[in-house]
């Protein structure tokens, strides 16, 4: 499991494994200020970076 | 006079056992069991005493049902105590008692006493008021539970409120519930006099009991991810347009799950946020800003890994305990297993 958010610290403390750094804390895998298909490529990088982090074995609490 | 009510499931009745759990409810009008010991421990005082026997199914499958049943035996009978249990860790028993109890406890003001153990599901429905004594896993427990529900009520009969508050503390769960309680000073003032104790090196300690939370093994992916179904998961409360299974915008009691299979992306007004804890503004103008199914369908087109799963599960994680925050997300996680599913993306506001 990979969990994007922008409460990372939080995240950290109860001990989730993978994190990421969302956008915004009320949109975590948003970027309203760019153009949609600029967004959407954003938005398919970030989650590339997730399935990367999804892939990776981690041991402790993880921020990618 | 004193009138004892007491419910007993058909097991700790003496009816039966599972045969017996469909059982309708029965009002006897005399102690059965647990309540023979308690009506003698309690032979002090002009002791009326009835029994009120039903199903652990019947509970459940007929609640409305067993609640009117129940209901028409409290206005016949007139009870000053409702006692319900000791269920131990018998769950739907503990359900049941719990219910029962916080009806009772906030329909007639009667004062409500069950029992049970910690683990019992039946916590986690206990209103306010009701005395819940900690009990054993097990019926092997009953001896000493039994002496302390006579205990409670002789105290609570003479209504000496500092014994009671002991009791409360020796012998009864602590729920976690948010009540409120009179204090001497306002909330600025003492949130200002503990940032003061700290930052004076003084002792200080939060109102608020800090819990702890559980630490879980961090699972691997198993396999390659080319390979893997994935699932997306979401705290956010997005859910289709008009809520259509209420779900709670703040305090979750559940999460949902909305079939996605077929979709390319999640459109503006199909969707909506549940959710008193952010801005919902930006996520209603795209829902792919908190469920990335856009993103994640084109990186399933791209053979980056197998397949995205039929459907994403939605709560809404603000206001709500830690302890049914863990239970939602451990039912999320089985059902995720059972549909066979390698990896989650989870996002969080």
């Amino acid at each position: 499991m990979v969990l994007i958010t922008c409460l990372s610290n939080v995240a950290a403390q109860v001990g989730v494994g993978r994190i990421m750094g969302g956008s915004k804390f009320h949109y975590p895998v948003g970027q309203p200020e760019l153009r949609p298909e600029e967004e959407l490529q954003w938005r398919v990088s970030l989650l590339a970076k997730g399935l990367n982090a999804l892939e990776t074995p981690v041991r402790e609490s993880t921020t990618f | 006079m004193v009138k004892v009510l007491h419910y007993l499931n058909q097991f700790f009745a003496g009816i039966g056992g599972e045969d017996k759990a469909g059982q309708e409810v029965l009002f006897i009008n005399h102690p059965l069991g647990a309540g023979a010991i308690i009506q003698d421990a309690l032979k002090g005082h002009d002791v009326e005493y009835a029994t009120l026997v039903c199903g652990d199914n019947y509970f459940h499958e007929e609640e409305d049902k067993a609640l009117q049943a129940i209901q028409a035996a409290v206005e016949k009978f007139k009870p000053d105590f409702v006692l319900a249990g000791p269920a131990f860790n018998a769950g739907r028993y503990g359900l049941a008692c719990a219910k029962l109890c916080s009806w009772a406890r906030e329909h007639w003001r009667i004062p409500a006493i069950t029992a049970m153990h910690e683990d019992n599901p039946g916590t986690r429905e206990i209103g306010r008021h009701v005395f819940v004594i900690q009990t054993g896993p097990s019926a092997a427990a009953m001896k000493e539970s039994v002496k302390l529900f006579s205990l409670l009520i002789e105290r609570l009969l003479a209504n000496d409120e500092p014994a009671i508050e002991n009791f409360r503390l020796e012998h009864c769960l602590p729920i976690p519930r948010r009540f409120t309680v009179r204090s001497d000073a306002p909330d600025y003032v003492r949130a200002a006099d503990l940032l003061l104790a700290k930052l004076n090196g003084q002792p200080y300690e939060s109102e608020i009991p800090y819990v702890e939370a559980r630490q879980h093994p961090i699972p691997n992916l198993l396999g390659d991810l080319k390979d893997a179904t994935l699932a997306l998961v979401t705290e956010g409360g997005l859910v289709p347009k008009g809520n259509p299974d209420r779900l709670e915008s703040s305090r979750g009691s559940k999460y949902l799950k909305y079939p996605i299979a077929g979709r390319a992306d999640l459109k503006r007004g199909d969707f909506e946020a549940m959710h008193t804890g952010y801005d919902t503004s930006t996520v209603n103008q795209d829902p792919d800003r908190i469920v990335p199914l856009d993103a994640m369908r084109v990186l399933e087109k791209a053979h980056r890994f197998k397949k995205l799963h039929e459907y994403y599960y939605v709560t809404t994680g603000t206001g709500a305990m830690p302890t049914k925050m863990e239970e939602i997300g451990a039912g999320i996680a089985q059902e995720l297993v059972l549909a066979g599913i390698n990896g989650v993306i989870l996002t969080a506001t």
